[in-house]
């Protein structure tokens, strides 16, 4: 239908959608409505719609009665002789009653009337005579209603837009908005006399229709009218007894609220007015935008989540099913149709997000019939909305509790899951034909948002940092690759335009709400054919849906194969243009990247090799890399190439050659600010890092993961100090959480900070002049850490920094490299999987004090470790080494050693994390090693004190 | 020296407050990270003799724990072979870097005059701390009459 005014009869749609006959005839007249002068027998459609009115009738006699006490037709409500149906059997009795042509009762609908007469007072009073105005004119298509709501928004502000009344269609009233006394009332009355038929009527009668949905659970503006009016209503209905203590609590209660939020009303109007006058479309300042936009919303959430409790309390077979009904046909059909034909003047209409909010916000979310039902039109609609309501609708996820989150989370995969499942798939149909599946991936990209926007952020945001001054380039004498043609200088970041809308960037994200690792789909990821979608990820038109817009629910290893496609046409289309070259030009270019090098100097051969080809012409690093090694006749299909990165790696992180300090805590490495190397060096790292992904090959390189951040442009910050330096991160923290007013005492810290370069000297810097002066106190520690950190971390490395970047943006400078990975999942590319090899770490394990490999319970440990999960394995590397990554060269190099800790006791195993020392008493069964052990490993956090 | 403030407040402190058990503080003026002393315990078998430590303070400290050295040796079950020493306040995973050298060295003391069986470094010695104490205290007794230093005269 496209009039929600329009819809003639709400309920016979509703039990008719369970009733073959009834649903066609709604279907027929509601595409005669559409449709126009398309239907080419107008009679034949009044004929049925005047059938339909009957079967109505009839279901409304039956179920309700005619209200007359007197009443003697035996198929009627009234006069006690019909017993309880169920609304199936009353729609098929209905039908049949029609049929026969059976007695109808007159009065017929009077009941519901009166009934509906009521709720339209409780639900607004004071809203009659706009109200009625606005009925009266009301037309019968979709453009009027939206011009109307328009007008009226233009004319009030969003608080006093009162809900409007739409004319009585067959005793019902279908635009009020509903509020939660309407709603508790209703139950009570359903359920004292056990029949719930006019709560369906009710549901069906918002849930159906948008504009009542719109104006439902508004905050309402006029509290003290309101309290009065209520009081009164109460008190009448304590002399009557129909009411129950806990309602009346519950209206109470809602009544502090209404008076509670008139302050806040009052003050919305004025925040939307200041909105107003600033001139539409500037989203210049994203956080004004952020801090005014939720509250036009008006909706009293808390009034939302009661009344859906109050309905769910109904026996669920009662409503479920009108509720699935009124909101598929409310998406597919009024809202739906707008959406597609009048787009911009939607989102024009105040509260439209309204609608979304309550609907998302059902108990029932993630049942199975909500997901399989209501899900598939609802993320569609919320797929089409402009993008400014999504980003509105995204903060308002983003006030939502993790769980919640969470849920709707599962019941979009799931919805995946199902629709993959049951759908067969075939040449010209694929997934990203699906629509149920990629609407499902567009709303799951607001949670996403939402999920980064409700966590914590890291501060300065992404958007809020001073672009990089190029004139800090380092000179061209220094590192010959900086006078390469173009600026490899930093690159911005790739903006999302929902991000922007939001303010926000996926980089900001410092603890989401949901971890982003729960919103890939394994399943999806597996059955994604990667080609296909990467060719419309290419072609870029906006009409076709490729996944790879939305990398966040692809698995990196699948990503990974889309960067892999892109690869390698990349290399294929420079080889193909050296041949043209070569034609044209009569040069013999080179279709491949070929780099000769001597084994025992392959630092200083790389670096030329390379130096020359990026002097030359950067792109020819973007061939296919060939790798010769000096005297050797091996022929190179990947094997060579991938020795030859081992070998690199090897070279450049010897401490020798002192271009990064080890970490011992981390097991990682820093750059050396103090390296004797010229930039150049740095280049060629990140040349090879690049060279590595272009070409497919895992390195063993151990960075810590702020790193892979900056290679995506986002600076490091304190909490990045966390994965590195973790004492020293520790440190700081206790010093931020010191509350004393003796901190300059206590700490004696200065703003001149000690670090140590990779031999060993200590050296000192000033983080502000004169820093050794100025002692740290409770007002500048937070300015000390965030200078302390940004030196660690950006300026003590930035020479080094930029021209490794400047290295490795050379090989990837136009690949969607950056748009597609997070830098976690950047490092996952480089690195692979973190290895667990304990095979190799009990071969080089020693014993001491009386244990051999040989003595029964180290054996039943080794058995243990091997069944463990690779999470358990962290856990026990964390515990008896003090950190879960796995150091360069393997587990081997660990050095553990399990020393016998007395015989058979309760005591838990401790470990000595310095020496890398596990002291397992001799239990007297594997049984008790395996309690004690994992209690230990999971339990245990801190120094041995158990 | 970032830390030069804060060391050399403690140290003067330390000086000032004059511990028995830790004497003899000896820091090289050029670099104050690195503190020598002697620690002189009262609690049989080490009250017969002296114990000198070396204390190395990290460029980051008071943001990361100094580091104890036994160069003395000496037979205990919570100091290795090479005179490593583990002490939980100085752990990475337990330092806080409002603690002061006095406490450290306090603990040490402490860990001295009663080792912990606990968390031994030395499996071996803990075992017959906690079984055969008089072996034990025989063993240390003799070990300590032959590698310890003198102890001050008062």
């Amino acid at each position: 239908m496209s009039s929600p005014q329009g819809s003639p009869d709400p309920a016979g749609a509703e039990e008719g959608a369970s009733n073959e006959t009834i649903g066609n005839e709604e279907e027929a007249g509601a595409q005669s409505e559409q449709g126009g002068s398309s239907w080419p027998q107008p009679q034949d459609t009044d004929m049925k719609r005047a059938a339909a009115q009957l079967i109505e009738k009839y279901y409304f006699q039956l179920t309700v009665g005619c209200g007359n006490a007197h009443c003697d037709n035996p198929n009627c409500a009234s006069s006690g002789k019909v017993g309880t149906l169920t609304s199936n059997e009353a729609a098929g009795k209905a039908l049949q009653l029609c049929a026969a042509r059976a007695r109808l009762c007159e009065v017929v609908g009077a009941k519901v009337r009166r009934a509906s007469q009521s709720l339209t007072l409780e639900a607004g009073v004071a809203s009659s005579v706009s109200g009625k105005g606005h009925s009266s004119a009301s037309g019968n298509t979709a453009t009027c209603s939206l011009v109307q709501d328009v007008n009226m928004a233009s004319v009030s502000t969003p608080s006093s837009a009162l809900p409007p009344l739409s004319p009585m269609v067959d005793g019902l009233n279908t635009a009020t908005g509903l509020t939660e006394e309407t709603l508790v009332h209703t139950i009570a009355e359903c359920r004292s006399s056990n029949n719930y038929a006019k709560l369906r009527r009710l549901l069906w009668a918002v849930f159906s229709n948008e504009i009542a949905l719109r104006h439902s659970f508004i905050q309402r503006s006029e509290p003290v009218e309101k309290k009065s009016e209520l009081l009164v209503r109460n008190k009448s209905k304590d002399n009557e007894g129909a009411q129950s203590k806990e309602e009346i609590r519950a209206q109470e209660e809602d009544l502090d609220k209404d008076l509670d939020s008139a302050e806040d009303t009052a003050c919305e109007g004025e925040a939307a007015a200041c909105a107003e006058a600033t001139p539409e479309g500037d989203t210049k300042d994203p956080c004004k935008d952020f801090a005014t936009t939720p509250n036009s919303t008006a909706l009293d959430i808390s009034e939302v989540r009661r009344a859906y409790a109050a309905l769910f309390e109904c026996p669920e077979a009662e409503f479920s099913s009108t509720l699935t009904n009124a909101v598929v046909q409310l998406l597919s059909d009024s809202l739906g149709i707008q959406l597609r034909v009048y787009k911009d003047a939607f989102s024009a209409i105040p509260n439209n997000i309204n609608i979304f909010i309550i609907l998302l916000e059902s108990p029932a979310l993630n049942t199975t019939d909500f997901i399989e039902g209501v899900m598939p039109s609802l993320c569609r609609t919320i797929g089409q909305l402009p993008e400014r309501d999504q980003a509105h609708l995204t903060r308002h996820l983003a006030s939502w509790e993790a769980p919640r989150l969470h849920r709707l989370l599962e019941s979009l995969h799931q919805l995946i899951t199902i629709r993959l499942l049951t759908t067969e798939f075939i040449q010209d149909f694929t997934i990203n034909d699906e629509e149920a599946i990629t609407s499902a991936t567009q709303v799951m990209k607001l949670l996403f948002y939402a999920s980064i926007l409700g966590g914590k952020l890291d501060t300065p945001l992404l958007r809020d940092l001073p672009a990089e001054d190029p004139s800090l380039e380092p000179s061209t004498h220094e590192d010959p690759f900086s006078s390469v043609g173009k600026d490899w200088a930093a690159r911005p970041p790739p903006k999302d335009s929902l991000g922007s809308l939001l303010g926000i960037h996926v980089l900001d994200a410092r603890t989401p709400l949901v971890p982003l690792s729960e919103f890939y789909d394994d399943f999806l990821s597996d059955q994604l054919e990667m080609d296909r979608d990467f060719a419309l990820y290419k072609a870029g038109s906006s009409d076709k849906f490729s996944f790879l817009y939305y990398p966040f629910i692809l698995t990196p290893a699948t990503k990974a194969l889309g960067l892999y496609y892109d690869n390698r046409i990349r290399m294929y289309s420079e080889r193909r243009m050296s041949i043209y070259q070569q034609l044209i030009e009569g040069m013999a270019a080179n279709p491949y990247l070929k780099l000769r090098v001597r084994r025992d100097h392959i630092i200083d051969d790389a670096l030329v090799e390379l130096e020359m080809v990026a002097l030359d012409n950067p792109g020819d690093l973007k061939k296919q890399m060939v790798v010769e090694f000096e005297g050797e006749q091996g022929i190179d299909e990947g094997g060579l190439s991938k020795e030859f990165f081992q070998l690199i790696v090897e070279q450049i992180f010897n401490p020798d050659y002192a271009m990064f300090c080890f970490n011992n805590e981390s097991r990682t490495f820093w750059f050396n600010p103090n390296c004797f190397e010229n930039d150049a060096q740095f280049t060629l790292v990140g040349i090879v890092l690049g060279l590595a992904i272009y070409n497919n090959v895992i390195l063993d390189v151990h960075f810590p993961p702020v790193m892979y951040k900056k290679l995506c442009s986002k600076p490091g910050s304190f909490h990045d100090l966390r994965d590195w330096n973790t004492t020293l991160y520790r440190s700081l923290v206790e010093l931020l959480e010191y509350e004393g007013d003796d901190l300059e005492e206590v700490f004696m810290q200065t703003f001149r900070v000690g670090y140590q370069d990779v031999f060993g000297t200590s050296l000192t810097h000033d983080l502000k002049t004169d820093g050794d002066n100025i002692l740290v106190s409770q007002a500048s520690k937070h300015e000390f850490v965030e200078l302390y950190a940004d030196f660690l971390l950006n300026k003590m490395v930035e020479r080094q920094f930029r021209a490794f970047r400047r290295g490795f943006n050379m090989v990837t400078d136009d690949s969607p490299l950056v748009n597609l990975f997070r830098p976690e999942e950047l490092e996952l590319l480089i690195c692979g999987s973190q290895h667990y090899d304990f095979m190799e770490l009990m071969k080089s394990t020693e014993y001491d004090g009386g244990y051999t490999s040989e003595t029964p319970i180290v054996q039943a440990f080794w058995e243990l470790v091997h069944d463990m999960t690779t999470e358990d394995k962290k856990r026990l590397l964390q515990f008896t080494t003090g950190s879960a990554r796995v150091p360069v060269g393997g587990l081997a190099r660990l050095k553990l050693i399990i020393a016998r800790h007395g015989p058979d006791c309760d005591r838990l195993p401790t470990a000595h994390t310095c020496f890398n020392v596990l002291l397992l008493p001799e239990y007297s069964s594997k049984e008790k090693l395996r309690d004690r052990l994992y209690k230990a490993i999971k339990y245990a956090q801190g120094f041995g004190m158990l | 020296m970032a830390a030069t403030r804060r060391l050399q407040k403690e140290l003067a402190d330390i000086r000032r407050s004059g511990i028995k058990s830790f004497r003899d503080i000896q820091v090289d003026e050029s670099n104050i990270l690195t503190w020598q002393g002697l620690i002189v315990p009262e609690n049989p078998p080490y009250n017969k003799g002296a114990f000198r430590i070396e204390v190395n303070f990290p460029a980051e400290y008071p943001f990361k724990p100094p580091k104890i050295n036994f160069k003395t040796k000496i037979y205990h079950p919570n100091v290795d072979e090479k005179g490593q020493v583990c002490l939980p306040i100085i752990s990475a995973e337990n330092w806080k870097p409002a603690t002061k050298t006095d406490q450290v060295i306090e603990a040490l003391i402490n860990l001295v005059n009663e080792p912990e069986p606990e968390h031994p470094l030395r499996a071996d010695l803990a075992e017959d701390y906690t079984k055969d104490r008089k072996k034990f205290m025989k063993n240390a007794e003799e070990f300590t009459k032959k590698n310890s230093e003198k102890r001050p005269a008062d």
